[in-house]
């Protein structure tokens, strides 16, 4: 790999990059399900999410990129992959009463599609796109690799985003619903902090 | 009597002009459109590529998909009152099941056919008819001759959201909202025609058009099944109209009879008498429907999936007299 630090950690590290990347996506297309019932189908619901999806995507690097300045940033992005996985488990149960919250509150139009795409995909995957920098600083063992893992870590994440769609759209929605694929991002995401956790544990990064 | 020839007259008539339009139209079965066809207006709107064509008197409303041309709508432009597309007329024949029709929602406008054909049928009764494209409203308007006017109200919004906001009840709920390939899977769920019930009035009926040639058949039967105690079919061609409503099973004799009185009292084009020979129930066409169909619901309603399932070889049983 394009790193030189010990190889589990390279593992743990491209691993979590890899799942969490295909989580990101998978989310971005069920919140087309949990959206069109209440705001209707069609290029505006898409509008929104994939403006605050990209939105979550640059606070997430932001935040990420200010993490790798302090101590302990694994453990940090651990922690938050917990509230995001926390936040992922309740959506199935709390969708419908935000979204009507949502319909009663602002009718419809792009308000209400925007402020749903907010309330559904804002928190978890600003949460979750911490991940790439911190990723990109603990692979970089000398500065002179940082370009080399930079790639790297890009390119498995949207290897990732690429199976999330693609595996979502085909293979999951035509044969489970949307609150159990949800579920199951959920308990990807916990495990992806576990295994950060335990990284961070064992390499003190 | 007279009148009645007459009127048998204009529909072999209609049926003969209309029979090389429909076949195009089987819809959605993709046709190429003929050579004779002139392209009059080519538009790309926020939802679809429209393509508006030009046959003699007709004008065809169509959206193009990769190389496929999907007809939505059809007009005799020397005849505001024919429904050229055979389904059309029977999604008509839900007037014989209300006690009373004072008004009537139409979720997919399309060309607006139908609704207009109702609201010229029927002037007294409120027709109101909702589209999500806002540019097939404006095409309709310019090419079919359709206006907004006493009775007759356009709503350029999305189906579920227009039900979940408004507080009307209705005699009678069309739902025709296929657009091109596209399913939109949260007009065909179990929670959808939950909502749509709830703004029925007391004896009211939806009527849903459902295309047979796949799987996708089966789980909306299912579906509208779970919601509705009873469902009436009616075969169109390449379409199958269902009514679907709740309560008691009407008998038949009376459903004919209220026919029979709103056809002597308004004389449509298409009489609910005949458009209601044409009646199965469900009793009587349920082995041609997949036993072990899922119920489609917010959560899981794989529409695609279930649209690439081809059943070409569903056994629909003939109208037994």
């Amino acid at each position: 790999m394009g790193s030189a630090v010990a190889a589990p950690l390279a593992a743990a590290v491209y691993g979590t990059a890899f799942a969490i990347g295909a989580v990101l996506m998978g989310f971005e297309m069920l919140g087309s399900r949990y959206i069109y019932p209440y705001f209707g189908g069609g290029i505006g619901t898409w509008a929104a999410l994939i403006s605050v999806v990209l939105l979550s995507l640059a606070i997430g690097y932001f935040t990420g990129g200010a993490l790798t300045q302090r101590p302990r940033m694994l453990r940090k992005v651990a922690l938050l992959f917990v509230i995001a996985a926390a936040y992922l488990a309740l959506v199935p149960r709390c969708a419908d009463p935000v979204m009507t919250g949502i319909l009663d509150r602002f009718a419809s139009g792009a308000v209400a599609q925007f402020s749903a795409a907010i309330a559904l995909t804002l928190v978890p995957l600003s949460l979750l796109a911490t991940l790439s920098p911190v990723a990109v600083a603990v692979l970089s063992a000398s500065d002179a690799r940082s370009g080399a893992v930079a790639g790297w870590v890009y390119g498995i994440s949207t290897i990732g985003n690429i199976l999330g769609v693609l595996v979502t759209t085909f293979v999951l929605v035509p044969f489970a619903g949307s609150r159990a694929i949800t579920y199951g991002f959920a308990v990807i995401v916990a495990v992806c902090a576990a295994t950060l956790g335990l990284a961070h544990r064992t390499y003190r990064m | 009597m007279k009148r009645m020839i007459l009127q048998i007259c204009r529909l072999s008539l209609a049926c003969l002009l209309a029979l090389p339009t429909a076949q195009l139209l089987c819809a959605p079965a993709a046709a190429a459109t003929a050579s004779d066809e002139t392209l009059i207006l080519s538009k790309e709107s926020l939802y679809n590529n429209i393509y508006v064509y030009r046959r003699g008197p007709y004008v065809s409303l169509t959206f193009g998909h990769n190389r496929t041309i999907y007809t939505e709508s059809v007009c005799n432009t020397w005849d505001e009152l024919e429904l050229p597309v055979l389904y059309t007329q029977y999604m008509t024949v839900g007037l014989a099941y209300p006690p009373a029709v004072h008004s009537v929602l139409e979720i997919g406008f399309g060309g607006g056919r139908t609704s207009w054909y109702l609201h010229r049928t029927l002037p007294e009764v409120s027709v109101t008819t909702v589209e999500l494209d806002g540019a097939v409203v404006d095409i309709a308007k310019q090419y079919f001759g359709i206006k907004e006017e006493h009775n007759f109200h356009i709503q350029n919004e999305d189906g579920r959201l227009f039900l979940t906001r408004s507080k009307e009840q209705y005699d009678l709920i069309l739902l025709d909202a296929y657009r091109g390939p596209f399913v939109p899977f949260h007009l065909l769920t179990k929670e959808f025609y939950a909502v749509v019930k709830q703004h029925l009035k007391p004896g009211g009926v939806i009527v849903q058009n459902v295309e047979p040639s796949t799987m996708l058949f089966d789980s909306s039967v299912a579906t509208m099944g779970s919601v509705f105690a009873n469902m009436d079919f009616f075969r169109a061609e390449g379409n199958i109209v269902v009514v679907a409503y709740d309560g008691a099973a009407r008998d038949p004799k009376q459903l004919a009879e209220t026919a029979r009185q709103r056809d002597a009292a308004s004389h449509p084009r298409y009489y609910l008498t005949q458009l209601l020979a044409a009646r199965q129930p469900y009793a009587a066409v349920r082995q041609a429907i997949a036993p072990g169909a899922k119920v489609l619901t917010d959560d899981f309603a794989p529409v695609e999936y279930l649209k690439a399932i081809e059943n070409h070889n569903r056994k629909w049983p003939s109208v037994s007299q």
